[in-house]
């Protein structure tokens, strides 16, 4: 089955993209190993077909991020709000892996782990019922101090704009495309990827009109052909 | 966890090649149909035939026999084999040459046509040249940066074109227009024709050797970093995830949906589908992988093998037989395209039976639910796996080879109560939900028999509605079944259902009676009553009437006066075979009577008569008990005037008869009334009873139908009656003025002033006389506008007559008479009102027929 449109996740090692996925897709947070290579969901959105990849952080696998970039329609760059290198890379590293997406490519800066912080008020547990599954790393739940504000977040995608030489006011509001979330939790994954597959609809709808126009329809050619007089005169 | 996919089998072993010299070494291999080549360091080529036997003990092996070996002119290494077979030709790359030879006695080609400067080669699988005598070769040329392409003919070559690119590539890979390329630092999609090139993704070529396969049309299986298999299509994008074999693979496969690669020790399997790796076959020193039109050899220096893929549905059968249904759907789902669509959907349907029943045995019931359904299961396997719940009857086998290894749910659940039940509910909603479809075609009677003893089991409320509704449940099986089960209410539904009412009845009875237990149903006598009143068998109902009737009169007649309407049609049921039924229950026989005789509106005297006079003696031995029971016997006295009254058929004197000697004053008046002797009748209710209110009443219901001067005679009557008291009593007075002035129209008004007494003023009668005078007023006018009516319609006919009468009419021998066709002899003539103008004698017949013949007479009119 051909996809209809394509969202990658871009960010660094262990930001927690897999991690996000997974909350989306099969509705639950478990321990996940840092990705080899890249690995992809097929999610039906309406009648359309998306293709969500994710793609690995390590500094390995960089090289093929811009391939699996090529014709995408949106990228979720992906950071941890507990560390503020992880913004840094997506400046660095990541951003000039999407110069292979679609020219319209949507973009979205995703904080995740915001259950791990301080400012976060308490964020309620996973609503099926892993209550039992302990977190992965410590069973006390020891809060850090958050080091990505969303200000910062909203910088970075105004920052993203520039680099892309859009206008401001053609482009989402970056109140509207920054997010912070929490795979563990569940906090606002549903939202992000639902806001995210909305904006790539009329993309997925342009594509298809363009491509059935590239269609030539044979049977009307046909009648049409037939309806001329004198050709057989 | 693994699959067993494949299995290598030794084809070409040393000693066929090169006997005890161990310096030669297998350098490639093609294989192309049956003919194996293979090419050594020392500059040779051999020729071999290459047989699968199939023997039955499913181990395939290769029969090898060799049919050529060639030393060709250099005795350096053969780089590369690939076979044209559409030109007998093979193409062999020695010495930085590619060279032609006969594919059959590997001959040089006299033209000695030839490719020079090529470091690898490969051919074109997606041939852009439409013809079909030449194969596409492209080649990485010995100089710098350099792509070429050419078009070998049988006997000679031609480049097409020549690409540079920007770095020295190392490998290549073609389909169409394009050029899958590793160079030295990354890979790259280069359309040859447009010239146009696309990046895919970095790679060292010095770490690691480049791998580029074209693996189907328009796509690549590339090594990537990290020991990454990865996917790329023409457009430079990849469409599945990568696979994750290891770092030093040296070469790779596809067989469709794995992906064989192979390392300095193992050959690796991984599914396309999930990614995941499936097996792992020990192999040392190997250092050729390659797949041949879906044929994977493997070689070593020294030897060659074939890794022959497993069947897919053993290997679908391993992966049930593990449990692991996601995997088996997968890959069976995958193997889709490689499999005819018969057989295809044979099997496929088969696992999803299969691993519905693993999902079932897992409690997983919504799957096991979704995996039946998609894999339209014989319900009758799932009903088999419960004891007990497939009736005797029925012809069911397991199918075989068994979908699952269960005898029956006791092995499955091991005895536990909880999940026993659990899948007995499961069962039965999945039953309730399948009957009415196609899933339950041709074994109704097994799957409604099945439930109906989950039902009856698990005593549930759903049994009486299965039952009541149209069922296919087996009676003997269900029978014994809610018998045991002390269902008796249900068996009897169950008996009525297979038209056995006599059955059911005397099941149900016997509940009523307490002989057998069973609290379904604490109404069940008006039930019985029910069932036997819409009871099509009379024999049925005259059977158990007396025992309803014992039980309770009032109730119990129901079945006589409750029939349905479709029977009341045909009388099916004899009044007199009911009553005398009914005699020796007297409740019962007033209802019936009064079903007859008010409802049914029987018009025989005798039902009347009787009626009356059963009402008449509870009114009489009411009257005579003399207690406080008031109620029932006005209730009672009521029905009787009114039946007295409305019912113009029972014997009044008989009544009367009865009567006399009573206190029933009113009853006598209505009985004098209906016997036309009004006068006594007004007597008793002016005299006796002094009720003028009923007098009056009287008067106006004996008058009812029977035109004007009937009523005024009776009113008349009770004027006088009024009047004409010896004891002229004021009371009677009032009376006679207030019936005069509330019914003047009622009165003859002259006759009246003509009795009246002169002492009475106009005042007292003003009422009366005003009425009396509009009465005669209107009637005068009334008989004015019929008369002006009746003169001008008189009027309407003259005039008719008159132009009737001013019109000639012209007698010709040569006119036709209308009846008979025939002209007039004589001068004598009929003619019609509508000027048709007939035979005297014709009009004669006419009269005398136009009884009988309405056609002629309405075609001829009439004044
Ligand atoms: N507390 C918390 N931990 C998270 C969250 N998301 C991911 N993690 C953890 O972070 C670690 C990394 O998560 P992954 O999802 O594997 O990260 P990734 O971005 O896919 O990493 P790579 O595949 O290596 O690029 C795991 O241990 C997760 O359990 C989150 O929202 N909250
Ligand atoms: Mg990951």
């Amino acid at each position: 089955m051909k996809p209809d449109g394509k969202v990658v996740l871009l960010g660094d090692v262990n930001v927690g993209k897999t991690s996000l996925l997974h909350r989306y897709m099969e509705r639950r947070f478990q321990g996940t190993v840092s990705t080899v290579g890249g690995a992809f969901f097929l999610k039906q959105w309406g009648p359309h077909h998306i293709s969500l990849w994710d793609t690995a952080g390590r500094e390995q696998f960089h090289g093929l991020g811009s391939m699996y970039c090529r014709g995408a329609a949106a990228v979720i760059l992906t950071y941890d709000v507990t560390n503020f290198q992880s913004v840094v890379e997506l400046e660095d590293r990541f951003l000039a892996l999407t110069d292979t997406a679609n020219r319209d490519c949507i973009f979205a800066v995703v904080g995740n782990k915001v259950d791990l912080t301080d400012a976060c008020a308490c964020v309620p547990e996973a609503e099926d019922g892993h209550l039992s599954e302990k977190p992965i790393s410590s069973s006390v739940p020891t809060k850090v101090k958050k080091q990505v504000r969303m200000d910062d977040a909203i910088a970075f995608y105004k920052k993203i704009l520039k680099y892309k030489m859009m206008d401001e006011k053609d482009a989402p509001a970056a109140e509207k495309m920054c997010f912070e979330t929490s795979a563990k939790s569940g906090y606002m994954v549903d939202q992000l990827f639902e806001t995210v597959f909305d904006m790539v609809v009329p993309t997925i709808l342009e594509q298809k009109a363009e491509g059935s126009s590239q269609t030539v329809d044979l049977h009307n050619y046909k009648t049409a052909k037939n309806t001329q007089p004198g050709c057989c005169r | 966890m693994s699959v067993k996919a494949f299995k290598l089998v030794p084809a070409v072993e040393r000693e066929m090649l090169m006997g005890e010299k161990t310096r030669i070494n297998i350098e490639c291999i093609e294989c192309c149909g049956k003919n194996l080549y293979i090419g050594t360091n020392d500059g040779s080529i051999y020729h071999f035939l290459l047989e699968e036997r199939n023997s039955p003990s499913e181990k395939t092996s290769f029969s090898v026999t060799k049919q050529l070996h060639k030393y060709l002119s250099v005795r350096k290494a053969v780089g590369e084999l690939k076979a044209a077979s559409a030109l007998n030709r093979l193409l062999v790359l020695c010495d930085s040459t590619i060279t032609l030879v006969n594919m059959m006695n590997l001959e040089p080609i006299p033209t000695g046509a030839r490719i020079k400067g090529a470091v690898t080669f490969t051919l074109n699988e997606n041939p852009v040249n439409g013809d079909p005598f030449c194969v596409e070769v492209c080649i990485v040329s010995v100089k710098r940066r350099t792509i070429q392409l050419f078009l070998v003919y049988e006997d000679r070559v031609q480049i097409v074109k020549e690409v540079f690119t920007q770095e020295q590539p190392c490998a290549v890979a073609v389909d169409g227009h394009y050029l899958c390329l590793a160079l030295t630092t990354q890979y790259i999609i280069l359309n040859y024709n447009t010239g146009a090139s696309q990046d895919l993704f970095p790679y060292s070529s010095e770490e690691r050797r480049p791998i580029v396969k074209r693996i189907g049309r328009e796509e690549f299986l590339l090594a990537g970093p990290g020991g990454l298999g990865m996917f790329a299509t023409v457009d430079g994008i990849s469409q599945r995830a990568p696979v994750h074999w290891s770092e030093n693979v040296i070469g790779a496969a596809l067989c469709f949906p794995y992906v064989v690669a192979l390392d300095e020790e193992f050959i690796t399997v991984h599914s396309m589908l999930d990614q995941q790796q499936k097996q792992t076959l020990a192999f040392k020193d190997g250092h050729i992988l390659q797949d041949f039109e879906g044929k994977v050899i493997v070689a070593t220096s020294k030897g060659v093998y074939i890794l022959v893929p497993l069947p897919l549905e053993r290997q679908i059968q391993d992966l049930l037989a593990s449990h692991r249904v996601e995997e088996a759907l997968v890959l069976a789902k995958g193997a889709r395209r490689n499999i005819p669509k018969e057989k295809f959907q044979v099997m496929y349907k088969r696992i999803l039976q299969q691993a519905g029943f693993i999902q079932f045995a897992q409690l997983q019931f919504l799957e096991a639910k979704e995996l039946f359904r998609s894999g339209q299961l014989d319900v009758r396997e799932l009903i088999s796996l419960y004891p007990f719940l497939l009736p005797a009857s029925s012809s069911f086998m397991r199918s075989h080879p068994p979908l699952h290894e269960y005898a029956d749910l006791n092995q499955l659940t091991q005895g536990d109560h909880e999940k026993m039940a659990k899948c007995k509910r499961f069962l039965m909603s999945y039953l309730n939900e399948v009957r009415s479809t196609d899933v339950a075609n041709g074994y109704k009677e097994d799957v409604d028999t099945a439930l109906l003893k989950l039902y009856a089991e698990a005593n549930h409320e759903s049994l009486l509605d299965l039952l009541v509704s149209e069922n296919f449940c087996l009676l003997t099986d269900s029978a014994a079944w809610l018998e045991k089960h002390k269902k008796y209410f249900a068996l009897g539904l169950l008996y009525h259902s297979n038209g056995q009412d006599a059955a059911a009845l005397q099941l149900w009875i016997k509940i009523v009676n307490g002989d057998v237990q069973d609290s379904t149903r604490t109404d069940l006598y008006e039930y019985i009553v029910d069932f036997l009143t819409s009871c099509s068998d009379h024999e049925l109902v005259w059977k158990y009437a007396e025992w309803l009737l014992q039980r309770n009169e009032e109730i119990g007649v129901h079945v006589f006066t409750r029939r349905p309407q479709e029977e009341e049609q045909e009388n099916s049921f004899n009044p007199d075979d009911v009553m005398s039924c009914l005699n020796k229950y007297p409740k019962s026989l007033v209802k019936y009577l009064e079903f007859l005789v008010l409802e049914r509106r029987i018009q025989k005297e005798k039902y009347h008569t009787h009626l009356a006079v059963l009402y008449l003696e509870k009114v009489l031995h009411l009257k005579s008990l003399e207690t406080e029971r008031s109620e029932e016997l006005v209730d009672t006295q009521a029905k009787l005037q009114s039946l007295l009254r409305k019912s113009d058929l029972y014997r009044a004197y008989f009544i009367l008869d009865k009567i006399s000697g009573s206190d029933l004053h009113m009853e006598c008046a209505i009985l004098y009334g209906k016997l036309e002797e009004h006068d006594k009748a007004l007597h008793i209710l002016v005299h006796v009873l002094k009720d003028f209110a009923a007098a009056e009443d009287y008067c106006v219901w004996n008058s009812e139908n029977k035109g004007i001067p009937y009523r005024r005679k009776l009113f008349h009557m009770l004027l006088m009656a009024y009047l004409n008291s010896s004891s002229a009593e004021r009371e009677l007075v009032m009376a006679a003025v207030d019936l005069l002035n509330s019914h003047a129209a009622d009165f003859d008004a002259a006759l009246v002033l003509q009795l009246l007494p002169d002492s009475w003023s106009v005042q007292l009668l003003s009422s009366f006389l005003t009425g009396a005078m509009r009465e005669s007023i209107h009637a005068q006018r009334m008989s004015q506008i019929a008369l002006g009516l009746a003169k001008t319609e008189n009027l309407i006919y003259k005039h008719e007559k008159v132009k009737l009468k001013g019109h000639t009419t012209v007698l010709s021998d040569r006119k036709l008479c209308q009846v008979c066709q025939t002209p007039f002899c004589e001068p004598a003539f009929v003619r019609y009102p509508n000027g048709s103008v007939v035979h005297t004698h014709c009009a004669a017949n006419r009269l005398v027929t136009s009884n009988t013949n309405h056609h002629f007479s309405s075609s001829s009119g009439r004044t």
